[in-house]
C-alpha cells in the first residue's frame, strides 16, 4: 500500500501523478489553462476536475478562475507545498526501485501498491 | 490507465517518466531548433555578405542582394521561432511569460535603435565605424539579450552563449570591416549552432 512504501496516497494515483508531474515543468510563478491541461493529459473535464480538486483539498495545486463568458478561464498552477511533495514522491520512488535492483527483486512483485 | 487506479512502484516511475517527457516535449520552448534558426541566418545571411565584400579595395560594403537575404532569412527565421515558441507556451501565463514579452520588446526595440542609429550616421562616420554598429550591433544585442533571458530560469548555456557574441561583437572593433562580418558569421553563427547541438543532448540526457 501507499502508505506502507511512504509514497504520497494523494499522488499516487496514474492520473494525478501525471497532472503534477505536467504542472512541476512550468516555472515557479506560472500556471496552465484548464483546457490545455486537459488536452495534454487526454482526460474528460469530469474526470480532470475530480481529481484536480482532490489534489486541490491537499493544498497541492491551486485553481483560479477568471473573466466571464467566452473570456472566461480556468488556470491550474502547482503549489510551493504540492511541488516538494512531488519531489519527496519522486523521491521515495527512486529509493524504492534502487532497493528492489539492489536486492534482484522487483519492488513488491505482483502487488500493487 | 488514466483512472484512479493502483499501481506499482515501476508502473509509477514509468508515468512520472513519460509525462515528465510529454510536458517537457510540448510545454518548453525547443532550443535546439531555436539555437539552429538563428545560427543559420547570421552564418548564411552574414556569410553572403562577407562573400559581397571579400576582396573589395577600397571597402564598400555589402551587396544589397545580400543584405537582403539577411533580412529575408531574419524573417523566415523570427516566423519559425514565433510559430514554436506560440505553440509551447499556448495556455501558460504568469512570471515567466511576463519577462518573456519584457526581454523581447527589450531587444526589438534595440535593434530598432540600432537601425535608427545606422542611418543617421551613415554619412558622418568612416566605413569602419559603420561596418561595426552594422554587423557587430546587432550581435552584440543579441549577445546582451541571451544574457538577460538565462536570469530567468538560471539557464547557464544561454549565459554562455551570450557572453561569448558579447566576446565576439566587442572583438570586431579591432577588425577591418570584410573580416569583421566574416568573424560575425562564423564565431556568431558558428556559436548559435553548436548550442543547438549541445542543447539537443542536454535534453537527451535529462531523458
Amino acid at each position: 500500500m501507499p502508505a506502507e512504501t511512504g509514497l504520497d496516497p494523494v499522488i499516487h494515483g496514474p492520473a494525478r501523478l501525471r497532472v503534477m508531474v505536467t504542472l512541476a515543468t512550468l516555472r515557479d510563478g506560472d500556471n496552465l489553462s484548464f483546457t490545455r491541461l486537459q488536452e495534454l493529459l487526454g482526460l474528460t473535464p469530469g474526470n480532470l476536475i475530480t481529481h484536480l480538486r482532490k489534489l486541490e483539498d491537499a493544498g497541492y495545486v491551486t485553481t483560479v478562475k477568471s473573466g466571464h463568458g467566452v473570456n472566461a478561464r480556468t488556470s491550474v498552477s502547482l503549489s510551493h507545498v504540492g511541488r516538494k511533495a512531488l519531489d519527496n514522491y519522486t523521491a521515495v520512488l527512486r529509493q524504492l526501485l534502487d532497493s528492489a535492483s539492489t536486492d534482484g527483486t522487483s519492488p513488491h512483485p505482483g502487488e500493487a501498491i | 490507465m488514466l483512472e484512479d487506479q493502483d499501481m506499482s512502484v515501476r508502473e509509477a516511475a514509468a508515468v512520472v517518466q513519460d509525462a515528465r517527457a510529454r510536458a517537457r516535449k510540448e510545454l518548453v520552448i525547443s532550443a535546439p531548433l531555436v539555437y539552429a534558426a538563428w545560427g543559420l541566418v547570421w552564418l548564411i545571411g552574414y556569410g553572403a555578405m562577407w562573400l559581397s565584400v571579400r576582396g573589395q579595395h577600397p571597402y564598400r560594403g555589402p551587396s544589397g542582394l545580400s543584405i537582403a537575404a539577411v533580412f529575408v532569412l531574419a524573417g523566415f527565421a523570427a516566423a519559425a521561432v514565433l510559430v514554436i515558441a506560440s505553440k509551447a507556451v499556448a495556455g501558460i501565463d504568469g512570471q515567466s511569460v511576463r519577462y518573456r514579452r519584457i526581454i523581447l520588446a527589450t531587444w526589438a526595440t534595440g535593434y530598432l535603435i540600432l537601425l535608427i542609429v545606422q542611418a543617421a550616421i551613415s554619412g558622418s562616420v568612416s566605413t569602419r565605424t559603420l561596418a561595426f554598429v552594422g554587423f557587430a550591433g546587432p550581435l552584440l544585442l543579441a549577445g546582451l539579450t541571451y544574457i538577460l533571458a538565462s536570469a530567468l530560469g538560471r539557464n547557464w548555456p544561454a549565459f554562455a552563449l551570450g557572453g561569448w557574441l558579447v566576446l565576439v561583437a566587442a572583438a570586431c572593433a579591432w577588425l577591418a570591416p570584410g573580416t569583421m562580418v566574416a568573424a560575425c558569421a562564423l564565431a556568431g553563427g558558428g556559436a548559435f549552432l553548436l548550442m543547438s547541438v549541445i542543447e539537443t543532448g542536454l535534453r537527451a540526457h535529462a531523458r
